[in-house]
C-alpha cells in the first residue's frame, strides 16, 4: 500500500498433490508435489497489477509486491475506464473441507494396492487391451488478506480416483470408465470416499462394456429423443450453461482466447434459457462436491444463487470487480479462484446443478418409450459464443418399449444451446441425482486449470440430431 | 521482478546437487529436473489493458529410483537447497513404497546439446515493455473495433541431471502475441510469436487482424457439407498438431492405439505432404532437450505422405528396441512421449492468396476453435470455425460466411491436396509451443453443422 495501491491483497498457498497410476500390473506414476508461493494483486490508477513469487523469503515478497504496483501502473495509461469494486463485507474465518481420513495420512502402499486390485479385477475380462486405474489428492491451504481487513485461512481437500477400462482393435479404441471418464470420481472429502467407490468390485462390468463396444454398431445418423445420463449433462450443463454464465466471458475479457458469449447483461429475467422444468443453481457450498470451499480467492464466502429459474435466466457468475456492472448494488456471488499462488484470480465455476425433477431413471426410460441413452462423457467441443456444441460419449443404448436394448458405439449429439435446454421435457428425481466433478476445466491466459462439479440426474431432451457425420 | 531472471548453470547445478547429496547411496539412481519460468503477461480486451501479471516460479522434480525399477517423484517450487534435498528424500521414501518396474530404461545417460538462440532483451522484459507492445496493437484499431489478446513474455531455464551422467541446460526466451479484433457482425484473428520480442511486429499483426475483421462483416449463411476449403496457417496449425499427437507418439503406437500402427511406412496422406518435428528449427521456439535430459532429435513422421517415424521417450524407446528421439514429458509420465513441435513443410504453392487464387469455388477458414477428438484411431475431430470464415468464388473472397461446425477425419481430409502454399506464419493451436505452417487448398471438407454468426 506504501507503493500508492488503492487496493491490495495477498494468497499464500501451500498445495500438496499426490498422484498415483497403474496399468494392468504395472505402477506407472508415483508421484507427489509441493507448491508453495505468494501472489500480491494491487489496484493502482484504476488498474490491476498481479506478481507471483515461489521465493518466500521478505525480500523477494516484498519485490513482488512492488513488481505488482510497477505492473498495474503501466496498464494504468491504458485503460478506459478505473476499476471498481463491489462492497464486501469483509471476514476474519477458517474453513476446512469436511473430511474423516487425511489422503495424504494413507500409505502409498494401500493406496496402490487399491488400485492394482481394480485393474487386476478388470484383467479378467477376456478381450481387453489394458486397464488403467488412478488416484489423486490435493490438499490446499491458502492464506488470504486483504487491505479491506479480511483474515481467512483456507484448507481444502479434494480426492480423485478411477479405472478405465481399454478395447483396441485394428481400426478402433473403445473405453469404458468407473465410475466417470477424465479420472473417474472427483470431490471435495477424505480417503474414505475413494474407498466407497468399490473400484475393484465394480469395474468387471465396464471392462465387458468396453470389449463389446468394439463390436457394437455405431449410432446411426438420425433426428431423435435422447436420455443423457447425468454425467453427460453434467459436462452439458458446464459447457452450455457454466461457461456462457461468466460474467467476464460476457464482459469481452475472455474473447481473444476461450470467447464471449451468447447471453447478454441485460438478459437478466428476459432471457428464456431452457423449458420450464430447467432450474440451475451455483452453490460453493454443495457437500462433497468438487468446487466447494469456504470463501473464494476475494474472501467472499461460498453461497447458493439461482442462475436459471423455470428456465428464464435469473443471474450469472460474478466478481467484485464485474458485479457493478449488473447495476443497483449487485455484489459478487463469490466465484473468483485461481490455479496457484502465481496466478490471478478469475471467474470460475464452482459447483453448477440442475436441479432433479422426479422419479426414477427406470420410470424414465419407462415414460420414454423409444429412444436413445447415453453415457459418460468422452469429447466435448463448442463455439466461442457457447451455443453449438458437439459432444460425445463412451457408449449408448439403444431404448425400446421404455428398456435398454443394443448398444452402440461413438455416439454424439449436437445442437444449439437455446434449443436444446428449450427441449428438455424430464429430469429425474433427487434419487438419481448425483454430483460430477470436472478437474480439468480451462480458462484465461496463461491457461489456468479449475476443479469444478456439477450435480445432475438422467434428463431427457427431444428432437436432437445424433450421429454425427 | 524479478530481479534475477536467469539463475545460471552454476546455480541450477547447486540445487541438483543438494539432491544428490541428499540420497547418496549406493544403488540409487537420481534425475533432478529444474525448469525455472520468469513470465510476463499483459492481457487486453475492449482495446484496454485487463490483467497485467508476472510470474516467477522455480521448479524442482526429483526422481529417485531403487532397485528393481521402483521409482517416486517429488516435485518443489523453490530456490532453496534444502528443500530440494528434502525433495529428493521425500522421493527416496515413495520409490521405497513402489513396487518394481522390471520396464525402468533408466535415466539418459550424458549427450551433448546445441544451444538455441536466446535474446537478452526478451529475458528482461519489462511491464514498460509489454504495455507498449499493446499501445502498438491498440493504436491500430479504428473506433468501431474493439480488440481483445495478450502479449506474453518468457524467460525460461531448463536444466536436467542425472546420475547416469547428463548434466544439460538451456535458457530459452519467446514472445508471443494473439488477438482478436471485433466489429458489429465479425471478428478477425492474428498471433505471432518468436524468440525475441524485437521480431514481433505488433502493428502488423494488429492490421491483419483488422483487415480480417473488415472483411468479415455480415456474414451469410452457407450449408453446411462438404466443401473445398482454403486453410490459413492456423487452421492448418490445428490439423497437424493434432495429427501428430494423435498418431505419432511412441507409447500409443505400441498399444495399436494410433492409426501407425501396424502400418508404419505405409501412405496416410497426399504425397506432396511431408511433417517433421523439429523442435531446433530456426522458426520455432523448441528447447533442445526433452525433461529426461535426452538432446531432441528432428524426426520427420510424415515424408512424401507416408507414415515413417513415430516419436519416443525413454520408456517407449527401450519397448520398440531403439533410441529416445527426445520428446519425454515430466516424469512420471503416464501418457508416454508427445510431438509437440509438428511442423508441415512448406510448398510450391506461392503466397497465401496464390492458394486462394486456385480456388474456384469453396471456403476460406482462417482459425479454428475448441477442437476435440471424436475417434482417435480414425483422427476423427470435431471443433468450429472462428474469426474469419469466408466464400471464394473465381479465386477472389466474395463473402464473410457464419461459423461453421466441422467433423472430419484429418487423414482423410488430407488424403488428397490441391495446393500448399510457399509462404509460411506462425501459428500453434494445442501446443504452446508454435511454428510456422502454410496454407493448404484441399478438395474436400466436412462441415456437419453451423451457427448464427460470423
Amino acid at each position: 500500500m506504501a507503493a500508492g495501491a488503492e487496493y491490495a491483497d495477498v494468497r499464500a498457498v501451500h498445495e500438496d498433490r499426490e498422484s498415483l497410476t497403474v496399468q494392468d500390473q504395472r505402477v506407472e506414476g508415483v508421484a507427489r508435489a509441493t507448491s508453495r508461493g505468494v501472489g500480491v494483486r494491487v489496484l493502482v490508477e484504476g488498474s490491476w497489477g498481479f506478481a507471483g513469487t515461489a521465493r518466500l523469503d521478505p525480500a523477494h515478497i516484498a519485490e513482488a509486491a512492488r513488481s505488482a504496483v510497477a505492473i498495474a501502473r503501466a496498464g494504468a495509461s491504458l485503460r478506459r475506464r478505473s476499476i471498481e469494486l463491489a462492497p464486501l463485507d469483509v471476514e476474519v474465518d477458517r474453513y476446512v473441507t469436511p473430511h474423516s481420513t487425511d489422503p495424504f495420512d494413507v500409505p502409498v502402499e494401500d493406496k496402490l494396492e487399491l488400485l492394482l486390485n481394480a485393474t487386476a479385477a478388470a484383467n479378467s475380462v477376456d478381450g481387453l487391451a489394458f486397464a488403467k486405474a488412478s488416484c489423486d489428492a490435493w490438499r490446499i491451504t491458502k492464506w488470504f488478506v486483504s487491505s479491506d481487513g479480511a483474515r481467512l485461512n483456507q484448507t481444502l481437500l479434494q480426492v480423485a480416483g478411477g479405472v478405465e477400462c481399454v478395447a483396441v482393435d485394428d481400426t478402433q479404441v473403445q473405453a469404458r470408465s468407473f465410475p466417470n471418464s477424465f479420472r473417474g470420481y472427483c470431490g471435495t472429502g477424505g480417503w474414505e470416499d475413494i474407498v466407497a467407490l468399490d473400484l475393484a468390485g465394480r469395474t468387471p462390468r465396464y471392462a465387458e462394456e468396453a470389449v463389446a463396444l468394439l463390436r457394437a454398431p455405431p449410432l446411426p445418423e438420425h433426428t431423435g429423443t435422447v436420455i443423457l445420463d447425468g454425467n453427460q449433462v453434467a459436462l452439458q450443463v458446464h459447457e452450455s450453461v457454466g461457461h456462457p454464465l461468466e460474467l467476464d466471458r460476457i464482459l469481452g475479457y475472455e474473447a481473444a482466447y476461450a470467447g464471449t458469449s451468447w447471453v447478454a447483461v441485460n438478459d437478466v429475467d428476459r432471457l428464456r434459457y431452457g423449458s420450464e422444468l430447467v432450474n440451475l443453481t451455483l452453490d460453493s457450498t454443495t457437500p462433497k462436491a468438487l468446487g466447494t470451499y469456504g470463501y473464494d480467492d476475494e474472501g467472499v464466502p461460498a453461497g447458493r444463487h439461482t442462475l436459471v429459474e423455470q428456465g428464464m435466466l435469473r443471474g450469472f457468475l460474478s466478481s467484485r470487480e464485474t458485479a457493478p456492472g449488473l447495476g443497483g448494488d449487485v455484489r459478487s456471488n463469490g466465484t473468483m479462484r485461481a490455479e496457484s499462488w502465481g496466478a490471478i484470480p478469475l471467474i470460475r465455476m464452482s459447483n453448477i446443478h440442475l436441479e432433479p425433477g422426479e422419479g426414477s431413471l427406470e420410470q424414465l426410460l419407462d415414460d420414454t418409450g423409444n429412444g436413445i441413452f447415453m453415457t459418460t462423457n468422452r469429447s466435448w467441443s463448442i463455439d466461442d459464443k457457447r451455443l453449438n456444441f458437439q459432444f460425445g460419449c463412451e457408449v449408448a443404448y439403444e431404448i425400446r418399449g421404455g428398456r435398454l436394448g443394443r448398444m452402440y458405439r461413438n455416439p454424439t449429439y449436437t445442437g444449439r444451446t437455446p434449443v436444446f435446454w428449450g427441449s428438455c421435457d424430464a429430469i429425474a428425481g433427487a434419487e438419481a441425482w448425483e454430483v460430477y466433478g470436472t478437474p480439468n476445466c480451462g480458462k484465461g491466459q496463461p491457461s489456468q486449470l479449475a476443479r469444478v462439479a456439477h450435480g445432475a440426474a438422467p434428463t431427457r431432451f427431444r428432437d436432437v440430431r445424433m450421429g454425427v457425420r | 521482478m524479478i530481479a534475477e531472471p536467469q539463475l545460471g548453470q552454476t546455480a541450477c547445478e547447486q540445487l541438483a546437487d543438494a539432491a544428490f547429496d541428499a540420497v547418496n547411496e549406493a544403488a540409487v539412481d537420481v534425475e533432478v529436473v529444474i525448469h525455472h519460468n520468469v513470465e510476463g503477461l499483459t492481457r487486453f480486451a475492449n482495446s484496454q489493458v485487463h490483467q497485467n501479471v508476472a510470474r516467477d516460479d522455480l521448479a524442482a522434480a526429483v526422481r529417485v529410483v531403487l532397485d528393481g525399477g521402483r521409482s517416486g517423484v517429488v516435485n518443489v517450487h523453490t530456490d532453496g537447497p534444502g528443500v530440494v534435498a528434502r525433495a529428493a528424500r521425500d522421493a527416496m521414501a515413495l520409490a521405497r513404497m513402489a513396487p518394481p518396474d522390471p520396464e525402468f530404461p533408466g535415466l539418459a545417460p550424458a549427450a551433448p546439446t546445441v544451444a538455441v538462440p536466446v535474446d537478452e532483451a526478451t529475458i528482461a522484459a519489462s511491464p514498460e515493455n509489454r504495455a507498449g507492445a499493446v499501445r502498438d496493437v491498440l493504436s491500430e484499431i479504428p473506433d468501431e473495433y474493439e480488440a481483445a489478446g495478450a502479449y506474453r513474455t518468457v524467460a525460461s531455464e531448463l536444466a536436467v541431471f542425472t546420475s547416469a551422467g547428463q548434466r544439460i541446460y538451456a535458457p530459452g526466451s519467446v514472445a508471443t502475441l494473439t488477438m482478436v479484433v471485433m466489429g458489429p457482425t465479425s471478428s478477425g484473428y492474428a498471433e505471432g510469436g518468436e524468440r525475441a520480442m524485437a521480431d514481433i511486429d505488433a502493428a502488423g499483426t494488429a492490421a491483419s487482424a483488422v483487415a480480417k475483421a473488415a472483411a468479415g462483416h455480415d456474414p451469410v449463411d452457407v450449408p453446411a457439407g462438404s466443401w473445398p476449403v482454403v486453410l490459413e496457417p492456423p487452421a492448418v496449425a490445428t490439423m497437424v498438431q493434432f495429427l501428430a499427437y494423435l498418431g505419432f507418439g511412441g507409447r500409443d503406437y505400441l498399444e495399436g492405439r494410433s492409426f501407425t500402427a501396424g502400418h508404419l511406412g505405409e501412405r496416410c496422406v497426399d504425397p506432396r505432404l511431408t511433417v517433421v518435428d523439429d523442435a531446433l528449427s530456426p522458426l520455432g521456439t523448441g528447447l533442445p532437450f526433452d525433461y529426461e535430459g535426452t538432446p531432441k532429435q528432428r524426426v520427420e513422421l510424415i515424408r512424401d505422405g507416408a507414415a515413417v517415424g513415430i516419436v519416443h521417450d525413454r520408456h517407449s524407446a527401450a519397448k520398440a528396441g531403439t533410441s529416445s528421439t527426445g520428446h519425454g514429458l515430466p516424469a512420471p509420465n503416464t501418457h508416454g512421449p508427445l510431438s509437440m513441435n509438428p511442423a508441415l513443410l512448406a510448398g510450391d504453392g506461392g503466397a497465401f492468396d496464390d492458394v486462394i487464387g486456385g480456388c474456384e469455388r469453396g471456403l476460406l477458414v482462417t482459425r479454428f476453435h475448441y477442437t476435440n477428438v471424436v475417434h482417435p484411431k480414425e483422427t476423427s475431430i470435431t471443433g468450429m470455425t472462428r474469426d474469419g470464415t469466408f466464400l471464394v468464388e473465381d479465386g477472389r473472397i466474395s463473402a464473410a460466411v457464419k461459423n461453421l461446425r466441422f467433423t472430419q477425419s484429418i487423414l482423410a481430409a488430407l488424403e488428397h491436396v490441391e495446393a500448399i502454399s510457399s509462404q509460411t506464419a506462425y501459428a500453434t493451436e494445442i501446443f504452446e509451443e508454435g511454428g510456422h505452417f502454410p496454407s493448404l487448398r484441399l478438395p474436400t471438407f466436412t462441415f456437419s453443422g453451423a451457427t448464427s454468426f460470423g
